[in-house]
This record gives structure tokens, C-alpha cells and sequence, in this order.
């Protein structure tokens, strides 16, 4: 070894903090959940299924079907362009650790990916937001519904798994068979990606300005949006891991990240709801109410349901799914394409009819300070992520419900 | 010293649960002290699979970083 290896100075060490290793899930979760309560304090929470929707009904436009002439472009709808940038972000976080590959799995892969992302569309159409709009924002929005989602998305997930270890078991082949991997930024002749990473990242923030003049709220939302991408890469926060590794490896490292950020923003929530912080020319009300949405309670217990299926069998929930795509993983593309295919086929045709046949009532409240009070629905939300918490502590000193 | 690898697991091109699930459902039908060579392309194992040997007990021989993005573990049976 002649090479001499060169002591990084103050912004190299400052770096490789970030870029070097993986972060751990609980510090991740953290900052998404601050930025989360940032996103609520401008204008409203974090959502993602609402923004690939919205690319759906664009490709639907374009292709002239379903009638979605009237469709929001992507440059302007707000959550459109969070989940654009989401994707940008997470390309920037693999590429500036170098972690950027193009990696296009076996046939049988691609095909549950699909799959799975269009049960995560029907799932979230359902229940009007998906593992991130009814549960790690619905959940600190004090939302009733939002627990129903959550206890759906839960069983959901348990059963998905199951499918996949019987897959693995009785048809081994159909995840496996040839796979490829391109563009990797492996050695020193992938130098490439941490440049292009830079660049990626200083046209997010030119973009953002360009944008700061006729709508600030935009401009906020392309950078929250990217550097929750490039959070999400770097600490691999994923919603189906945190339901489901308990059950698989008994891990519970993922859960208890989750539960991190959710506490965080079970404060921040309360406190803008409470004191009608951001109200603007919305009614107070209309602020408590922001999602907190009319799915109680069959609409969110399908809903989470349908979606914990999805979501495990594409191995990415819709957040998990984004990033994964920024990453180059090629299964994930084929979810976020199900995804955004599926998501206005199940508003415009299979959803509608199959609600109106539900019996459903208006009269109930879905606001759980309604019932409970401010420091009711506080205590209640933070009770629930405790039981959760010690479940999955208990699960992985025992391995009572992990499978291996 | 070269360490023996008894069986080898390709993970190539899989992404998140699959390389964690197929490796575990591996380790179950090895025997105490043989040797397990794991190849994939997934950047979650990195950190899933230290994590996972420390909290099963199995112990983590070698991982390293291949051409062309390909991540190597080798892995010992408890």
C-alpha cells in the first residue's frame, strides 16, 4: 500500500458524519418528525399518497382517459412536488455516500412490487392517506380514525408476511433468478456520484428560489421535501419495517425509531392545534380538524388493512418506496409505478361504490380531544406508542413472535 | 488464515425484506461453527445484518465491499 491515506480536516469529518454510515433509524425519525411539524407550522403535515395521486391523474391527462383534464399540474400542487423532491433527496443522500445503483431485481420481484403498489393505492384511497397521512402524521393529528388505520395497517402487515415466508418456502425461485446492477459507485472511480450529488443539490435549491418569489409555501416544501428524502436514505426510515421486523427477525430497532419521531410530533401537533397556531384565514376549527379525516371507521380499518398488505409485499411503504427509488432500486420503481397507475383508478371507480355501500355516520366525531380533551387525547396517543414500545422490547428479549 | 465458507446465499438485485429473510431462513439449516457467505446488492443490509448478528448471537467474520456494488458478509453460526 504506497497510497497515503490523508487525515479529512473539520468539513470532511463533518461529512462522513453524515455520509459514511447509515444513521440510526431514532435520530432520523426525529429530525423527519420535526420537519413534519415545520410542514404543519406553514401550511399543512407531511402526506405522500396524496402526491403520487396527483402524478397519476397527470400521466392519466396526458394519455387523454378518466376524463382528468382538470387535473393540478405537478409544478404547482404542493404535495406533488414534496414527493418529486423526496425522490431528488434520497438520489442526492446515495449519491453523496455513494450508494447510488441502478439494481433491477429478479422477474418476481418486479411483479410484487406492482403488485404491492397498487394495494398501497387502494389501500390509502380507502383510507384517505397512506403509512404516512393516517399514520405518522394521523396518529399526532389526534386523530381516531388514524388509530383504526393504524391497527389495520398492523394486521395487514403481520398476514403479508406470512405470504412471503410461504412464498419463500414453497417457490423459492420467484425471488430469485438474474438480476443486474449498473452505475454503482463502488472505489474510487465512483468519485462521480459525490460531485453529481452537489449538483443535484445546489439545482434543488436553485429551483426552490426560482420559486420563493411567487409562492413561498412551494419553496419551503421543495426543501423540506428533499432533505426529508435525504433523511429518510440515510437513516432507511420505513414504516413497514417498523411493523414488520418484530414479527420477522424480532428486530426492534426500526419500531422504536418510528415511535422517536411520532412523539416528537405528537407535541408539535398538539401544540399548533391547541393554540391555533398558523390559522390564517382558516377557522380555528378547520385547524384542529386538519388531518383528521372522515374514514372512521370502516374506510380507515380496509384502508390500513389493504395497505399493510401492499406495502410488505413491495417491501417499501409509500415513503420507503420513494426513497428506495431515488436510491436505484428498480423493485421499488415498479411499486411507485403500481402506485401511481392504481391511485386514480381506485378514487375515480373501485372505491366510491364500494363506500356508499358501507354504513357509515356522519354524526360521529373523529377528533379525539372532542371526547377526551386536549391533555385526554395527548395522553392517550402517547399511551398507545408506549404499549407498542414495550410489546416490541418484550418480542425481542423473548422472540415470542418473531419467526427466525 | 482463509476462513471456509460452507454454503453461499446471492442476494443480488433483492431489496428489503428479502435478503434479511432468506439469510436467516440459511442460518437455520447450518450447524454451529460453519460458515456463511452472503453476496447482495441491497445498502440496508449493511446495517441490518451487523445489527442482526449481535442480537442473534451469530458472529460477523468479514464484510467488505466488492466491484460493481456488491456487498460481501461472512457469517459464523452460533
Amino acid at each position: 500500500m504506497s497510497e497515503k491515506t490523508k487525515e479529512p480536516g473539520v468539513l470532511g469529518n463533518l461529512f462522513k458524519t453524515f455520509f459514511a454510515k447509515h444513521w440510526p433509524v431514532w435520530v432520523g425519525a426525529i429530525v423527519l418528525g420535526t420537519l413534519n411539524i415545520l410542514l404543519f407550522a406553514i401550511k399543512s403535515p407531511w402526506g405522500a399518497s396524496g402526491g403520487i395521486n396527483n402524478w397519476g391523474e397527470n400521466v392519466f391527462k396526458l394519455i387523454g382517459i378518466f376524463g382528468l383534464e382538470n387535473a393540478t399540474p405537478t409544478s404547482t400542487s404542493l404535495y406533488g412536488m414534496l414527493c418529486v423532491f423526496l425522490i431528488i433527496g434520497s438520489f442526492i443522500g446515495a449519491l453523496l455516500s455513494k450508494e447510488f445503483a441502478l439494481r433491477i431485481p429478479p422477474k418476481g420481484e418486479l411483479i410484487k412490487g406492482f403488485i404491492g403498489g397498487g394495494m398501497m393505492a387502494l389501500g390509502a384511497t380507502f383510507g384517505i392517506g397512506c403509512s404516512i397521512g393516517s399514520f405518522f402524521s394521523g396518529m399526532p393529528a389526534l386523530s381516531g380514525g388514524a388509530i383504526i388505520f393504524t391497527i389495520g395497517l398492523f394486521i395487514g402487515t403481520v398476514l403479508a408476511l406470512k405470504y412471503l415466508m410461504w412464498e419463500m418456502e414453497k417457490f423459492p425461485n420467484f425471488s430469485s433468478g438474474k438480476s443486474y446492477n449498473f452505475l454503482s459507485g463502488t472505489g474510487k472511480s465512483g468519485s462521480w456520484q459525490i460531485y453529481l450529488g452537489w449538483i443535484v443539490l445546489i439545482v434543488t435549491f436553485i429551483i426552490a428560489y426560482q420559486y420563493s418569489g411567487g409562492n413561498k409555501i412551494m419553496a419551503w416544501f421543495i426543501i423540506i421535501g428533499m432533505f426529508m428524502g435525504l433523511i429518510s436514505q440515510r437513516s432507511r426510515f420505513c414504516i413497514v419495517k417498523a411493523f414488520r421486523d418484530p414479527f420477522m427477525t424480532g428486530e426492534a430497532d426500526g419500531s422504536v425509531g418510528v415511535m422517536a419521531g411520532l412523539v416528537i410530533s405528537v407535541f408539535g401537533f398538539t401544540a399548533i392545534k391547541y393554540f391555533g397556531i398558523g390559522v390564517g384565514d382558516i377557522a380555528v376549527r378547520a385547524r384542529e380538524m386538519t388531518w383528521v379525516f372522515p374514514h372512521f371507521f370502516f374506510r380507515a380499518a380496509i384502508g390500513g388493512f389493504v395497505f399493510g398488505l401492499g406495502m410488505t409485499i413491495a417491501g417499501g411503504c409509500a415513503v420507503g418506496t420513494l426513497w428506495r427509488v431515488g436510491e436505484g432500486q428498480v423493485k421499488l420503481w415498479a411499486s411507485a409505478l403500481g402506485f401511481i397507475l392504481i391511485s386514480p383508478i381506485s378514487k375515480l371507480y373501485i372505491v366510491p361504490p364500494i363506500v356508499n355501500s358501507l354504513p357509515q355516520s356522519l354524526d360521529f366525531k373523529n377528533y379525539l380531544p372532542d371526547y377526551l380533551g386536549y391533555p385526554g387525547a395527548f395522553g392517550f396517543v402517547l399511551f398507545i406508542i408506549l404499549v407498542w414500545y414495550v410489546f416490541v422490547k418484550w418480542n425481542e428479549k423473548t422472540g415470542r413472535f418473531s419467526a427466525f | 488464515m482463509e476462513n471456509k465458507i460452507d454454503q453461499t446465499l446471492d442476494c443480488k438485485g433483492l431489496s428489503c425484506p428479502m435478503p434479511m429473510m432468506k439469510l436467516a431462513k440459511a442460518m437455520k439449516g447450518l450447524k454451529s461453527g460453519e460458515i456463511l457467505e452472503m453476496i447482495g446488492t441491497d445498502p440496508g443490509t449493511k446495517s441490518d445484518l451487523p445489527r442482526w448478528c449481535e442480537k442473534s448471537g451469530n458472529e460477523m467474520l468479514e464484510k467488505g465491499e466488492l466491484d460493481g456494488g456488491i456487498f460481501r458478509f461472512l457469517i459464523k453460526k452460533k
